[in-house]
């Protein structure tokens, strides 16, 4: 099946194209160079921007903790009912609805409205890893992935504390990336999450853990090789110490330098650019830190901008979501520690622009964005939906785009907030060109995606339209045709079909020699044998099985 | 799966995964000769008794097409089905949500009382859970509220207290209100076990809760229980690195209280000390049926969809309950021949082959066990864990989604 998009212009950052006037042709799911051949389907698209689809990298859409959201945030879901979905012929889908933890078929739907067609979810356990699976095979029209989270586990962190040697850590990071189908490796409060289980409340940097004493540095430079050496071509994706604590700048830009030039992605960085000035204790170290960001090339971040209103924060971090726990909103939260593994928190929150603390981390996230320079290091997240609903991604891009709008909402927050961020001084507008970077080529190349995040022939067939609008948000927010995969899945804003989606995962070379070792760790320790933790293929994407990447490890 | 076979020798099976009671053993031994299946070793009562299938040639076949053409029709004749009992692995469950969105109805486990229980507590205010794992290496006091777990889940202690975890200094365990049994005393080795009897089981609790939490409560007894043996109990939980209380709410009354109480006990102790509640339950993959059901429809188990939309009411539509108003029960239980409550209304059973029924229903569509005869997936009680359960001998009999499946309108 050929299909021909005429008349639009193509934003294609991944190949210098800015607004080129040009034809984009696929066949079968593919872009191919354009032909004069007959097509089986042409669409006019009057001028309309053209760009391959958006990829998310960092937002929870599926897993254990997602569904304890769900069980908390039922008023959410009934003030959210199923939308109805005209054109979708056949009965009723079933497909829920909900706005902070939407389910997963209105997470497909409505991130396909938004012109998105690769979502990952950055915080998958190991243990739950057969259940976020089976939650990803049910989210239509999204391509999706998995980071797992390691470094709490008590296996690795035995090992580190016995001094194993970087091969051995290796072969287990190795081993758990096939056996969990994952597609990276996440580190949430490194070695925090377990020295909760402790008892310790806190756990610095450079503090060690109460059993292991083993320091999060330790952990995150231990990890970062393994990924590097695997030849994993995502970073670490790093939720580091202390998250939410006033004074986390600190750590936060000793955790760039501990990087030691080697490639790593800080998430969510809003939650880490807090300083302890002025009366409230409380202030902006955006500046700071993007100063520190700009000046390290091997760092990346995304931001986890706040948006107001009613959400939901989950996180393996349990150590920091028992701590806000008191800020719950409604007054509820859920804890967890799980299986020598991890942990989670889930504490529904609502951020409100009269509330000091909350203007001030939306305006952080702001700074985050305008003062980091390069565009393909940055990346538009809400950390949906800790920080905000996903949904919210179209208002996120006018106040970047837009500065009289910026300014405008900053004028109606919270007073003392607007005199503690130097937002409104800040002239930088993102252009077009640098939103298409943030939101799909950027994503693609730190995610080692060769064939998604541009037009280019070759390129898998994952396209956006959008129609031009001086109002961004409008713009952004109901494309007016997305294809997956060569399927047109919504038109004007509306989704009109589903295709299912591939899941991606990445395979390295590990030394199988730590096979026998995991089969009496599990067997003693968890009391499961390692044989029914791993999942097979066939279990991912209903018998499917997932999308693999190859890596070529080798490098240190 | 590693097997052994010797000449003309039956086919012993080890690692079985078990689905039953919610547990998630996975070490199980069986024999398997021909359609025999013989459990061996691992196996507690319950996985033993339904394991365990003899070739007695009586077994029921499977349904023929007039069967399923018959229940076609009664499912586009009907207005208000329910489709409970949900006894199923999570494929299984995937198709009965599917035909539910089709014909709308009431969703709802046979087991869930206990799982409602515990949400009635926990959505006034969460709970600070643990897993299995953790639980295993970490617990040093265990708070057992009630009876026995070794009565519902048999090989509770052995999997959750180990005689070698990699931290607990020690094990303790204090059973408020029930005694152990011999099982339970054998598994646990050389644990400390203190009983404290109890006639009001959720009066001690609080009182137990409240000596935890501060002040204690005055008086000399709880409930029944003697208020010395409660502050002895109250001491070893804060004295504890990390406690964990379990309670079954299914064979517990007042359930909804009991757990309410566990919930603020482990959060007090949080306080000072780590903790974590532990609910017992799981049987027939109400979990997995309920963890689908929340990342479908976006709400639990005891939810109706009707038309376009879904909508949750966990005393509406539970099975007695939203039986009252409806035209047709679609009973299914895969995991034990467990008959349908009494219905006055036309009944489709997809069940267990050896069910008996008191009075036969309209359809019976009998089907595989998952585990036995077919491959899939159970949740484990914390719902954090699933597990692949393996089939150990062929089908003949389809698995619930291949069943279900063909409920569809044929077109
Ligand atoms: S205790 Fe439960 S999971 Fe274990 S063998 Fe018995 S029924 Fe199966
Ligand atoms: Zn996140």
């Amino acid at each position: 099946m050929r299909i021909r998009l005429k008349g639009g212009r193509v934003l294609d950052p991944a190949h210098g194209e800015n607004a080129v006037a040009r034809d984009v042709e696929f066949v079968d799911g593919r872009i191919v160079a354009a032909t004069r051949e007959k097509a089986d389907a042409e669409h006019e698209l009057g001028g309309a921007v053209v760009m391959a689809g958006g990829i998310d990298l960092h937002s929870h859409i599926a897993g254990g903790k997602m569904n304890l959201a769900r069980l908390l945030m039922q008023e959410d879901r009934r003030a959210h009912p199923e939308p109805a979905l005209p054109g979708f012929s056949g009965a009723a889908c079933g497909c829920g609805g909900g706005r902070a933890v939407p389910t997963a078929h209105a997470t497909g739907c409505r991130y396909a409205e938004l012109g998105y067609t690769t979502v990952f979810e950055p915080a998958m356990l190991g243990s739950n890893a057969r259940s976020a699976h089976l939650e990803m095979a049910d989210i239509p029209n999204l391509d999706t992935g998995a980071y797992l989270v390691l470094g709490n586990d008590d296996f690795i962190l035995r090992l580190i504390k016995a001094g194993a040697p970087q091969e051995e850590i290796n072969a287990y990071v190795g081993w758990m990336l096939k056996a969990t189908q994952a597609f990276a490796i996440k580190i949430v409060n490194p070695g925090g999450i377990n020295a909760f289980k402790f008892n310790a409340r806190k756990l610095d940097l450079d503090e060690a853990n109460p059993h292991y004493e083993v320091t999060p540095r330790t952990v995150l430079t231990t990890l970062i090789r393994a990924v590097t050496e695997l030849g994993v071509p995502h970073p670490i994706h790093l939720h580091g110490c202390n998250l939410g604590v006033p004074g986390n700048d600190e750590t936060t830009l000793a955790t760039i330098a501990a990087a030691e030039g080697r490639r790593l992605h800080l998430t969510h960085l809003q939650f880490h650019s807090y300083g302890t000035e002025g009366d409230r204790r409380f202030s902006s170290s955006a500046a700071r830190i993007a100063a520190m960001v700009n000046a390290n090339p091997n760092i990346s971040v995304d931001v986890g901008q706040v948006m107001f209103g009613q959400t939901v924060t989950a996180s393996a971090d349990y150590m920091s979501q028992y701590r806000n726990r008191g800020l719950a909103s409604p007054k509820k939260s859920i804890g967890m520690d799980i299986e020598l593994d991890a942990g989670c928190g889930v504490v529904p929150f609502e951020y409100r622009d009269r509330n000091f603390v909350n203007a001030l981390q939306w305006a952080i996230g702001l700074e985050l964005f305008l003062l980091v320079e390069d565009p393909w290091r940055i990346f538009l997240t809400t950390d949906h939906p800790n920080g905000g609903p996903f949904t919210t991604y179209p208002h996120l891009i006018r106040l970047l785009m837009d500065r009289d709008f910026r300014n405008a909402q900053l004028a109606t927050l919270n007073k003392t907030a607007q005199a503690h961020t130097l937002l409104a001084q800040i002239t930088r507008e993102y252009s077009l060109e640098e939103i298409a970077i943030l939101t799909r080529a950027a994503p693609a190349r730190i995610l080692g995606l060769k064939d998604k995040g541009h037009l280019a022939p070759g390129a898998v067939a994952d396209i956006a339209v959008h129609e031009e609008n001086a109002d961004r948000e409008a713009m952004f927010s109901r494309a007016k045709l997305v294809f997956k995969n060569g399927r047109l899945i919504v038109r004007d804003g509306e989704v009109i079909d589903l295709a299912p989606g591939t899941t991606h995962v990445v395979r390295t070379d590990f030394d199988t020699a730590i096979e026998s070792k995991l089969d009496t760790w599990f067997d003693r320790a968890v009391g499961l044998k390692a044989k029914h933790f791993r999942l097979s293929d066939g279990e991912l994407r209903g018998g499917r099985g997932p999308t693999v990447l190859n890596c070529v490890g080798g490098a240190s | 799966m590693n097997s052994e076979t010797g000449a003309g020798a039956p086919l012993v099976v080890k690692d079985v995964v078990c689905g039953f009671c919610g547990l998630g053993c996975d070490d199980l031994e069986v024999e398997v000769a021909g359609r025999e299946v013989r459990p061996r070793a691992s196996v507690c009562p319950e996985a033993a008794r339904l394991l365990r299938r003899l070739d007695t040639g009586a077994e029921a076949g499977p349904a023929s097409d007039a069967v399923y053409g018959r229940a076609r029709k009664l499912l586009e004749a009907a207005r208000a089905p329910v489709f409970a009992g949900l006894g199923a692995d999570v494929d299984g469950g995937r198709a009965i949500l599917d035909l539910a969105a089709r014909h709308g109805g009431v969703l709802d486990h046979a087991v869930s009382d206990g799982l409602f229980a515990n949400y009635a507590a926990a959505q006034r205010t969460g709970w600070l859970a643990t897993t299995l794992a953790e639980v295993r290496n970490h617990c040093d006091v265990l708070l057992v509220v009630g009876e026995d777990p070794s009565a519902s889940f048999g090989r509770f202690f052995e999997r959750a207290l180990p005689t070698d975890p990699l931290f607990a200094a020690s094990r303790q365990v204090i059973v408020l209100g029930g005694t152990l049994g011999a099982a339970a005393r054998r598994q646990l080795g050389a644990a400390g076990v203190t009983e404290i009897a109890a006639e009001d089981l959720t009066a001690a609790l609080s009182a137990l809760t409240q000596m935890v939490a501060g002040p204690a409560p005055r008086g000399t007894s709880f409930g029944g229980a003697a208020a010395d043996a409660l502050e002895a109990a109250a001491a070893a939980l804060k004295a504890a690195a990390y406690a964990v209380a379990v309670w079954n709410a299914a064979a517990l009354e007042d359930a909804d209280l009991i757990a309410e109480r566990a919930t603020r006990l482990v959060d007090a102790l949080n306080i000072t000390t780590r903790a974590g509640v532990f609910p017992l339950g799981g049987r027939d993959n109400i979990i997995g049926i309920n963890q689908l059901l929340l990342w479908r429809l976006g709400y639990p188990l005891r939810t109706a969809i009707r038309g376009e939309t879904s909508e949750h009411d966990s005393a509406l539509y539970a099975t007695e309950a939203a039986l009252k108003d409806a035209d047709l029960l679609v009973w299914v239980s895969a995991f034990r021949p467990e008959p349908p409550p009494a219905f006055g209304g036309p009944v489709i059973v997809i069940g267990h082959p050896d069910t008996q029924f008191a009075t036969p229903p309209e359809v019976f569509i009998p089907v595989g066990t998952p585990g036995v005869d077919h491959a899939g997936t159970v949740f484990r009680m914390d719902a954090i864990v699933s597990l692949p359960l393996g089939a150990l001998r062929v089908a003949t009999l389809p698995s619930v989604a291949e069943a279900v499946r063909r409920l569809e309108p044929v077109r």
